[in-house]
């Protein structure tokens, strides 16, 4: 069984010859390449590179295509600023106070901003990697990048000021990451991440969850359906319990599930969604291996009857985490204690 | 004093109904209540409310932005100055240390002490522990309230306590929370309390004014 096929394999509840690992290693590749964040999120052969490097050394099931939550909006038209170091911070919005956003163009996926060297790294990965491991991009929900680009005070007091600006506003975000979707598909990509950190309920209400977001999530999923995808994968951080049961309505296929989101919940609200998580992402920099381990083991013992699960972190794998305590979290599934 | 008037101020600020908010508080003013009474009695009870939702799981963002929102109009009716003159309870120091951009939670933190009496001084976000050890020795704060979304910072935080310790003002509490930090402990990020939300920390606060220190 290869990575691609254990992982469709747990999508589907079947038996798998271990637990398939999708360590969300993102910019901690660029540590395990030895090139500065700045570089790896705006340079497509660099990121593929560090990804195949970190795959190597690791071992696990899956590479990423993932530069930062800025891609979308910076194509957009906002204007970033890239600490060597870190990953991109927003200097100025795409919309920022008192513009208009009637008749906003959506951005070109081969053309705008760092979209190209997104797709660059997603062709350059499926060529290196054909059909053995998942090669997986990433898009934001449609209300993620709304407050990526308004800012998030500005987008939360329209939900409450001008409701139906905010669903103008929201349409458009939808039709971006679509249409970034499709190319990420076309470039290489078996599945694109729909990442949503924003429709979190620590951010927003469940009601407003279902009203706004899940109807334009439908969309994103089903046209990622149409044009083939593997996966419908959808990733809310934080304590996303109240609005798991809506995730088979969007369509959903692998729901991430975060730290604060207990087993028994995610396994009671999600029946037939295969489920990745959950280890504490700040554990990967703080903690040790034999820590690492221990959570692992945990929620593999969880999940075993049950099937359906991806062994991951709750969110992303801090930059600086150890990189001896991500190789915990990749050998888990073949260790002793399983 | 309107106990009615009052209660619908307290709601408004709920429903984070910023021009309600604004009239309710103008009619208690043109009444003759006190811009102080106004905080303890209007203020103060709706941010005990929030509270309680928070530690209920019901809490998000959008809430308590639009509470924030409503205060922070209030209070700038009370105090056009933006100076005041209520009695506060002790002056709390708060930032987004440098290399962290994100500073929303920061600003709910200064708006649910500051809605609790507490005299806030904001350095800001990606702000350098030279100037957040400037304004603590200028203006002797009883804590430090360091906001963090990500985890590059974290070196910076281990840093604090010592900083304090240099300059004699070992005495300041120092307090962390935020997405990346409440991950972490006290002993490993060096801090007196890791707070889980800006109500925590406020709980934190009150009860050490409550044992006197």
């Amino acid at each position: 069984m290869n990575s691609l096929q254990r992982i469709a394999a747990a999508i589907r509840f079947q038996e798998t010859d271990r637990v398939p690992v999708i360590a969300q290693v993102f910019g901690h590749a660029a540590r395990i390449g030895g090139v500065p964040l700045a570089d790896y999120v705006r340079d497509g052969e660099t990121l593929a590179r560090c990804q195949l490097k970190a795959l190597r050394h690791y071992r696990y099931d899956a590479v990423f295509s993932v530069m930062d939550a800025n891609v979308e909006t910076e194509a957009a038209g906002s204007v970033l600023r890239y600490p060597r170091d870190q990953y991109p911070v927003i200097e100025r919005y795409a919309l920022p106070e008192g513009t208009h956003w009637d008749g906003l163009a959506v951005p070109d996926p081969l053309c705008a901003g760092r979209m190209p060297e997104m797709l660059k790294a997603l062709t350059i990965l499926r060529r290196e990697l054909g059909d053995e491991v998942a090669v997986i991009g990433c898009i934001l929900g449609p209300f993620t990048l709304a407050t990526q680009l308004l800012g998030m005070e500005r987008t939360l007091y329209l939900a409450l000021d001008d409701p139906p600006r905010l669903a103008q506003l929201m349409d458009f975000a939808t039709e971006v990451v679509i249409r970034f979707g499709l190319a990420q598909l076309q470039a290489g990509a078996h599945l694109s991440m729909v990442f949503d950190p924003s429709a979190s309920p620590a951010v927003i209400p469940p009601s407003f969850f279902r009203e706004f977001e899940l109807p334009r999530l439908q969309r994103v999923f089903r046209a990622l359906s149409e044009a083939g995808t593997a996966a419908n994968w959808l990733h809310i951080a934080g304590p996303a319990a109240p609005i798991l049961p809506y995730y088979a309505k969007a369509g959903v296929q692998i729901a991430n599930f975060d730290y604060v989101v207990s087993v028994d919940e995610a396994a009671t609200q999600l029946p037939g969604t295969c489920c990745d998580g959950n280890i504490k992402p700040l554990l990967f920099a703080e903690g040790s291996p034999a820590d690492v381990e221990r959570e692992a083991i945990h929620l593999l013992r969880a999940f075993r009857n049950r099937r359906g699960f991806i062994l991951s972190s709750g969110c992303e794998i801090p930059p600086e985490a150890k990189p001896e305590n991500v190789a915990a979290l990749a050998t888990a599934p073949s260790g002793k204690g399983q | 004093m309107n106990d009615s008037q009052m209660n619908s101020l307290v709601a408004a600020i709920l429903e984070g109904d910023c021009a309600e908010s604004v009239l309710r508080a103008g009619q208690l003013r043109a009444g003759g209540v006190s811009a102080q009474s106004i905080v303890m009695h209007g203020i103060e009870p709706a941010m005990s409310a929030l509270d309680g939702k928070c530690t209920l799981e019901e809490f998000n963002l959008l809430e308590i932005m639009l509470a924030g929102r409503a205060v922070t109009e209030v209070m700038k009716l009370l105090y056009p100055s933006g100076s005041a003159t209520t009695i506060t309870k002790a002056t709390v120091v708060i930032a987004s240390l440098e290399g962290d951009v994100h500073d929303l939670g920061k600003n709910i933190l200064k708006m649910v002490l500051t809605g609790s009496r507490y005299r806030v001084v904001d350095c800001g976000k990606d702000c350098p522990l030279p100037k957040l050890m400037e304004a603590v020795e200028k203006e002797q704060p009883f804590a430090i309230g360091i906001s963090g979304l990500i985890t590059h910072i974290i070196p910076l935080v281990k840093q604090v306590k010592e900083l304090l310790r240099i300059r004699g003002l070992e005495r300041v509490k120092v307090l962390a929370g935020g997405a990346a930090l409440k991950q972490s402990s006290p002993e490993k990020l060096n801090v007196d309390f890791v707070a889980e939300s800006a109500f925590d920390c406020l709980h934190y606060l009150e009860a050490l004014a409550g044992d006197g220190q």
